[in-house]
This record gives structure tokens, sequence and C-alpha cells, in this order.
């Protein structure tokens, strides 16, 4: 590659020069059906080629951590299987005859007309044909989501525009709906690509609730358009990731006056899941005492539990104290507030891998900065498209004498295993297991993390003392 | 049709073949129309997703060693290659190493002003600095739907680049949109790989190739072989270049099915008169038994075939007779890729299982060998064994599939791969992927897929608390369907 590793400069956008890339840790436009996939009752119809959703769907659900979406299982998604014939003669009617087809065969609360590469290429009207359905009671909305427009993250983005745009009220119908302080729309965690979504969301949903507030979360069970309706009336918005969303909330605030709240890492452990608590208690003006309370109760907890198995860790062993991380935004900033800060690891290298638009990263490069370590100020973190960029500089790089850890995708795991460096999956693609209700998040997710980490470092046989 | 691996591209399979995607009637009258050249496909208008050839020739080119494959396709078209690769290196590797590595697959990220401006200069860039950056000893570009339709001119590009790194550049055109059948795509890496590994004719060799995914389970199969005088070659995922030179001077090739292996066996025969047995494929007891005399009269060793028939006969005569006291009666739906959905409603019978419905995921009528005593393998079992079901083609379209299996209520579904599975088990309904390969070939093979499907069956509670909990998302209208309702009212 043309790119000198060693001259990699923190923050650098690689973006430009290095377009292509390799090792997809991302997925097309088109995963942006996972989003609504992720919200119960809704139905993706796709225009776009046959395989389109069997390759989003590696990298964003079989390959990460063995997802499968819930009330529509991927399989019965209707599409049009784009052909070349539609290229010549248009796809548009074919679209219109699935459409009307999909709507007498499936049980859903709303049906989001997606297109792709080719179908937008050659002009197939979508819009159209979501305009058909106005005013007839069965809600069709039609989201454009050509994988030569961007990756999954700017999918995700357009579907949940889709929905503000097309589904939700208008802000004049809006302004009758009374609005509810407590009530906290929770943006950020972006469903099947956060490996971690399902349990995230419903430990943060415990977490906002024990603190007194009522959160509303779209993802996931039970939810469903009943919680998207009620986006309006929320007395505020969290928006928790360090850009993903960021669009999302400052479209609510304009539409329906709803302020939003930025906290830019998903707290793993107890440090920043306290810092987290703190700021949005203080954002919203609740009940300080009470928080603090809670905040104590949870620490202690952890604090206990750690005690319990930390003579496993300090008896006869070296501990890793180094890492790479190669992951999204989100997991790169969340673990490594929790490593550095709790600990005591050092970062070595972050690379984050999922095409960050360049306007956000200084901001993300200065929420890394404000860490509780004197060494924050240089970290190093490259912004790039090319998941394989860091296995180069793994590669290359000198290990020896350094008690290394790699936190990554599945496609850091065979470097790792063969130079024995421990290993911890946090991302997409995670891997060919099941996932289940993992997460990092929190005071439990802090320890979970760590108990991985220790144990993989083990397995390999670091750091046993002789 | 011969093959003519001087085009640029493979045509695909509907174009070559007359393969289709659509159809319902039965084994015979299939096979039937499929020989006398009449089959006609029928088209859906309502269709759900499937796969395309594009992803399945980049898992092939990037399973073998030594190789970058370049996709010139938005990001997203190479997302679901991890899984292959996961999958691939799962596999045993020699403890001496080379140590396994992921699957490298490049993407040059056509992006929006390339689809105005055009991405050549991208292309020819990727394709350096993927040279650069892990030196193979070829390069394969795959091309995609995006680059199809803007235009790009990527042979040029691939002629440039063979000529600028001195090593082979070669292009595997398996565009999404250009074909219904995915397994173009295997059409389309076995158009490029043989254009770049087989070399001049050399003298013949006592070996035997094998083309399929993966070598698992050749442990099994290898004293076979060896007692007929043949060491065997796998053209498998980690195949090298060196097993491709010889395999062209075996005398004989077999696939795990056809639609993966039918390409490049076909050009090992018409162009180095190496033999394609693809009649008889060694599944089950009577597969075996076919494939095993076809290939001791090829080498002139009928006796031993007959001596190792024997043995192995002998040697599960007893877990079979075990295996079919527990399984006879039991009724099936099948629904598998083409190559393999009736290899297993043939082995099932010989498990004393009843097939009531057999999918397969597409049909080819005819295969590349241009030698026609030599027929495919389905057409095969209904003049041989008078084998016969209700059949019906779908390209993994599970909407129809699940209609087959309310209307048909099997005691379990075997299947592989495209969620049918999911939907019978959360139905009530016991369900199975199936394995394929050296793992299932043979009497040795019929023992390991009867007793997991005899497991199967064994304790059922799983599938049982799941349908109790069962609750149709699709509306009445679609559940009240006749299976085949989706089909376009003309045939074309």
């Amino acid at each position: 590659m043309s790119i000198a590793l060693n001259d990699i400069q923190p923050g650098a956008c690689l973006e430009n020069d290095y377009a292509w890339s390799e090792q997809q840790r991302v997925a097309c436009a088109i995963g942006g059906i996972y989003t609504a996939l992720a919200i119960e009752r809704v139905l993706p119809i796709m225009h776009s080629g046959p395989g389109c959703q069997g390759n989003i769907n590696g990298v964003l659900a079989s390959t990460n951590g063995g997802q499968n979406a819930d009330t529509f299982l991927e399989s019965v998604i209707p599409s049009t299987n784009f052909c070349e014939a539609d290229v010549v003669f248009g796809g548009q009617e074919r679209l219109r005859k699935l459409v009307a087809d999909s709507v007498k065969y499936y049980n859903a609360d709303l049906f989001v007309i997606t297109d792709g590469c080719t179908s937008e290429i050659v002009g197939d009207d979508i819009e159209e044909i979501a305009n058909d359905y106005a005013g007839t009671g069965t809600k069709v909305i039609h989201v454009a989501l050509p994988g030569f427009k961007g990756n999954n993250l700017w999918g995700h983005s357009q579907v949940l525009n889709a929905i503000i745009d097309q589904y939700l009220p208008t802000a004049e119908e809006a302004a009758a709906i009374p609005k509810n302080p407590k009530q906290v729309n929770v943006f950020g965690v972006v469903p099947f690509y956060d490996t971690f979504w399902v349990a995230t969301l419903e430990k943060l949903e415990g977490l906002l609730r024990d603190i007194g507030f009522e959160p509303n979360i779209f993802y996931g069970r039970d939810k469903g358009l009943a919680a998207v309706d009620k986006i309006p009336a929320a007395g505020f918005n969290l928006l928790l990731s360090p850009w993903v969303d960021s669009d999302v909330v400052r479209k609510l605030e304009q539409k329906y006056e709803t302020p939003f709240f930025h906290y830019p890492a998903v707290p793993v452990g107890p440090s920043e899941t306290n810092r987290f608590i703190r700021a949005i208690t203080e954002y919203a003006g609740t009940d300080r005492i009470a928080a603090e309370a809670y905040i104590k109760k949870q620490e202690d907890r952890y604090y206990y539990y750690l005690n319990h198995f930390l003579r496993w860790i300090y008896t006869c062993r070296v501990q890793p104290r180094e890492f790479f991380i190669n992951s999204s935004a989100t997991q790169a900033l969340s673990l490594t507030r929790y490593l550095v800060n709790d600990l005591g690891f050092i970062p070595r290298r972050i690379f984050i891998n999922e095409d960050v638009p360049e306007d956000n990263q200084s901001r993300i490069l200065a929420d890394f900065h404000d860490l509780d370590w004197k060494g924050a100020a240089d970290i190093e973190v490259i912004f790039t498209a090319d998941g394989g960029l860091c296995d180069q500089y793994v590669k290359r790089s000198d290990t020896s004498f350094r008690k290394t850890v790699i936190l990554g995708t599945t496609w850091d795991e065979l470097t790792a295993k063969t130079r024995r460096i421990p290993f911890v999956p946090v991302s997409a693609p995670y891997g060919d297991v099941i996932v289940g209700q993992k997460t990092y998040f929190g005071y439990d997710g802090g320890l979970a993390l760590m108990q991985d980490i220790f144990n993989d470092a083990a397995a390999k046989g670091m750091g046993t003392v002789n | 049709m011969t093959i003519d691996l001087t085009q640029i591209e493979a045509q695909t399979r509907e174009q070559r073949l007359g393969s289709i995607t659509g159809y319902d009637g039965s084994l015979e009258d299939l096979t039937a129309q499929g020989c006398a050249g009449c089959l006609k496909n029928k088209s859906r208008d309502f269709q759900t997703v499937s796969s395309c050839a594009h992803h399945h020739a980049i898992n092939q080119l990037a399973g073998l060693e030594g190789v970058v494959v370049v996709d010139h396709a938005p990001i997203g078209c190479a997302g679901a290659q991890i899984g292959f690769s996961v999958a691939k290196n799962r596999l045993p590797f020699p403890p001496e190493g080379p140590f396994p590595e992921h699957a490298k697959v490049v993407s040059s990220g056509i992006n929006e002003p390339d689809t105005i401006f055009g991405a050549i200069d991208k292309l020819k860039k990727t394709i350096r600095d993927a040279y650069e950056r892990h030196h193979p000893r070829e390069i394969y570009v795959t091309t995609s739907c995006t680059s199809a339709v803007i235009g790009e001119d990527v042979y040029s590009v691939v002629l440039e680049m063979r000529e600028e790194l001195g090593i082979p550049v070669e292009i595997a055109a398996g565009e999404g949109l250009r074909s219904k059948i995915w397994a173009s795509g295997f059409d389309a890496y076995s158009h490029a790989v043989s254009k770049v590994r087989f070399g001049e004719k050399k003298e013949r060799k006592n070996t035997i190739n094998y083309l399929g995914f993966a070598p698992a389970g050749r442990e099994y199969v290898d004293p076979i072989f060896e007692r007929l005088g043949l060491e065997l070659i796998c053209l498998t995922a980690g195949a090298t270049q060196e097993d491709f030179a010889r395999a062209t001077q075996s005398v004989a090739s077999w696939g795990q099915c056809s639609s993966q292996s039918n390409y490049i066996c076909s050009v090992l025969e018409q162009q180095y008169d190496v033999r394609y047995l693809q009649s008889h494929l060694p599944y089950g007891g009577i597969g075996f038994e076919r494939f095993l005399r076809d290939l001791g009269k090829l080498i002139g060793k009928e006796d031993t075939a007959e001596e190792i028939i024997a043995e192995e006969k002998a040697k599960y005569a007893d877990q079979i007779a075990e295996l079919r006291a527990k399984l006879d009666g039991k009724k099936a739906l099948i629904a598998l890729g083409s190559g393999f959905a009736f290899e297993y409603t043939r082995v099932l019978g010989e498990l004393g299982v009843e097939v009531v419905h057999t999918v397969a995921y597409h049909y080819d009528p005819v295969l590349d060998q241009n030698n026609l005593e030599n027929e495919i393998a389905a057409a095969c079992d209904v003049k041989e064994l008078k084998l016969n079901v209700a059949a019906s083609i779908n390209d993994a379209q599970e909407m129809e599939t699940n209609l087959l299996i309310k209307h048909y209520k099997p005691d379990f579904l075997l299947s592989r791969g495209h969620e049918a599975v999911a939907w019978a088990l959360m139905q009530g309904i016991p369900a199975m992927d199936s394995e394929i390969g050296f793992v299932v070939m043979g009497y040795r093979g019929l023992v390991e897929f009867g007793t997991t499907l005899a497991e199967l069956l064994e304790n059922t509670n799983f599938v049982k608390r799941l349908g109790e909990r069962y609750k149709s998302p699709f509306t009445a209208e679609y559940e009240n369907l006749k299976p085949f309702s989706f089909y376009r009212e003309e045939a074309i």
C-alpha cells in the first residue's frame, strides 16, 4: 500500500486519498433496512438486486453475533430482485405490484419502500408508489438507499429521517400533543450494527427508569410504532453516541422543539456510568440526591464483584496493559474511557473505521482527550474507511515486551490468534457466535468486559508468572 | 455446450443451459421436459429476497490460496464475505503453518460521483494498492451491478494491470442483475480461475479431482481412493495454484454438486480429457455404488471397486438397518440447492423416508459437458431408479416454500442456508440444514446423515415449544393461498 503506516497521524482523515477499503466492517446504505426491521411490525420492501439483502446481512446480522430480524425474518422481505431487463425497461411497475401484494400478505404497521444502486441510477420513482397509499390508512413511506451514496450509518439516518418526515405528525399536528417532561427518547444506539444493542437498550431503559425518567426506546421487544408515535411528546431527546443520530436529534429539535442532551459515550464501567448519571441529572434538573444514592449503591456493587476475582487477576499473573481498538466510534470511545479511567490501561492506537464524516472528527478527538490520564492529549486516533489498516499496523508493530490487547471485530481475530495477543470482539462483524443478551453497558458491563479481556489473556498464555 | 475460455466472461446459466427458477410439477416431468429441450421458466409477480451471483463469485475466489479479490463495487457488495472467511478458517490447518489468514477482499468503493464520472482510475489505484499491501500471486477483479450499469470498461484495466504488475490479473464478471441464479457466480469464478490456473496439457497421473466448497471430511474418503490407486486433489477453498495445475493431469473429476462444480469439471473434460463423473454422485449407498462402478470401469479396476462396495456396505449394514427402523414412514419436505435437492430425495428413500415434495433453488436441464450420454444426475435417477417426487423450483422464495410446508405438514424439513429451516422450526416442525460433500458420501455418509436425522426426531420438545408460541406475521389472505400463487399468468 502506498501509505507509510508509520506516517499515520492522529486524527488524520484518510478517506479522500484512500477511498478503497478491505475487511468490511460496515454495510452499504441498504443496511438501513435493519433499523426498520428493529422496530416491531415494520416491513421494508426492497427495490434492489437479489443479493443486496444477503450482502448486508453478513456484516450486520448473521456474522455479527448470530442476529436475525424478529417480526419478519430477512428471508421473507419482499424484493423486486432488480434485474437486467429492469435496467432497460425500468422496474417501477413490478415494484408497484410487489407493494400491493405485500400490503395484502403481511401484518405490518408500516411499509418502507427502499431502493438500491441500480434502481436509483435508472431513475425508478419509489416516492410515486408510496404516494399511491396516501390517505388509504395503509402506511407506506419511501427511502432511497443506494449503496454508492453511503454506508449503513448513512442508510440508518435516511430511514430515521424518512420516518420523521413522512410518518410522524407535522409540527402543527404535534402542537396538540402534550409534552411529558420525564419522557426521554433514546437515540444513538444503532440496532444490529451495534452488536450489543438489544441488551444495551434494555439495561439503559432500566437505568433511566431507576433514576426517575420515562425512557422511550423504539427498537426491540414490545416497542413498535406505539413508541415511535410518542417521539413528539418527549421532554428531551438523549443522544448517546459520538456522532451517529446527531442529525436526527437536531431535526427533532427543529420540528418539535424538543431539546437534546448529548452524551458522547455509551457508559461502560463505574466512572463513566457515574458521570453519565450526574450529567443527565444535571441537564434535566432531576433529583440529584436520589441519583447519588443510586450511584453509591451501584458502584459499591461493582467493586464488591470486582473484589470477588481480584486474587485471580493478581496472583501469579501479568496483566494486559495496552490496547489497540479497531472499531466503531461509539465502541472505540466508550471502551477507551473504561479501559483508561477504570482499568488503568494505555491506548496504543485507536482505529475508527466507519468512515466518520469529516466535520465530526475533531469533536470526537476532543472526546478522546477527555480522559482521566496524563497521556490523553497524545492519544492516537485514526479515522478511516479501511478496516484492514489496523491489521496492517498491528502486523508491523513490535509488541514484544508489551502486554497488548486488541479490541475489534472477528476480522482482527486471526491476527491476534496468530500472534497470541488477547482479543475481544466488540463490534460488527462480531463473529459467527450467538451474542444473545451480552452488553458492556453500565456497571455490570464493565465487569463483563474485564472478564473477557483477562480470560482471553489467560487462554493465550499471557502473563502466567513462572 | 463447449466452454470458450477465450471469452472475457462466462455466460449466465440461463443463457448457457436454459436453467430456470420457476416450475411446479414432478421430478419426472421436469427431467423429461429438460431432456427434450422444452422446459419453460415461470416468473413471479411476488418475490422475496434471494442471493446474487456476485456474492458467490467473490466467496469462491477469495477462498483460494494466494489471491486478492478486488471488488469494483460500492462498499456493501462484499459485506457478507466475513462469513465465508470465518467458516474457511475453522477448517483444520497444519500446526507447522502457515497460519490461516482472513480472505483478502478489497472494495474499490464506487461512490456517487463515480456513477457520473466513472471510477476506472480509482479501480487502478485500488488494484495497485491492494498489490502493494498483500503481494498476492493473483488478483481477481469482480464486477458489480453498479460497475455494469455505469458502463465501466473493467477488462481494459485488467489487461493494463496484468502488464504493469507482472502477475495474473483476471476479471470475474458476476453482476447480480445478470442472472436470477446465484450459481452463475460459481461460473464466473470458474471461468476466471480456469483461465489463470490451468496450464499446458501434460501426461496423465493417477489423481482424481474433487470440486467443492471445502475439503472437510476428506479423511473419510482418502483411504477409498488410495485403494483404487488414486490420489485425491481438492479444488476447494484453500486450493493452491499447484493443485489446479495438477488437476489437468487427473483421470477424472467430480463435484459436490452440479451448481458449484460443473463449469470447472467441464473445462477439464473438454480441454484436458479429464472425465467428468456427473451422472452418479456418490451420496448415500446407491450413489456411492454407481459412482465407484463408473470410476472402477474408467480406470480398469472394477474388481477393486466391487470389493470396496461390498466392504463398505457390510461395515455399515447394521447401523443402516437400525436407522431405517427409526425413520421408516416419516414424511419429509426438501428445500435445497439444485445439485443436492434430488440427491437427498434419493438418499432419504434409502433410509425409508417418504419425500412428499422437493424444492430445488434452480434447475439446470443440461450441464456444460458436450457428451450427451453423460446425463445430469436427476435425470439418471428418474431413468434408472424410477425416482419421482412432487417438485418445484424457486430461488429460495421462502413465502412459497412456507406455503408448501403448510400444505404438506411434513414430519420434518431438510434444507440448507436460506432460512426455510427457521420458518419450519417456528411453526413446530423439526428441521435441519444438511451437510454436503465428503461428509455425506457413501454408506458412512448415510449413517452420519441418518444418525443426525434420527437424533433430530428423537426429542422434538424444542420445536414443539416454539410451535406452541408461533404467531404468524402474515395475513389470513396469505395463509390461505394455495402453493404457487405467485406466478405471473403467462410463462416467459
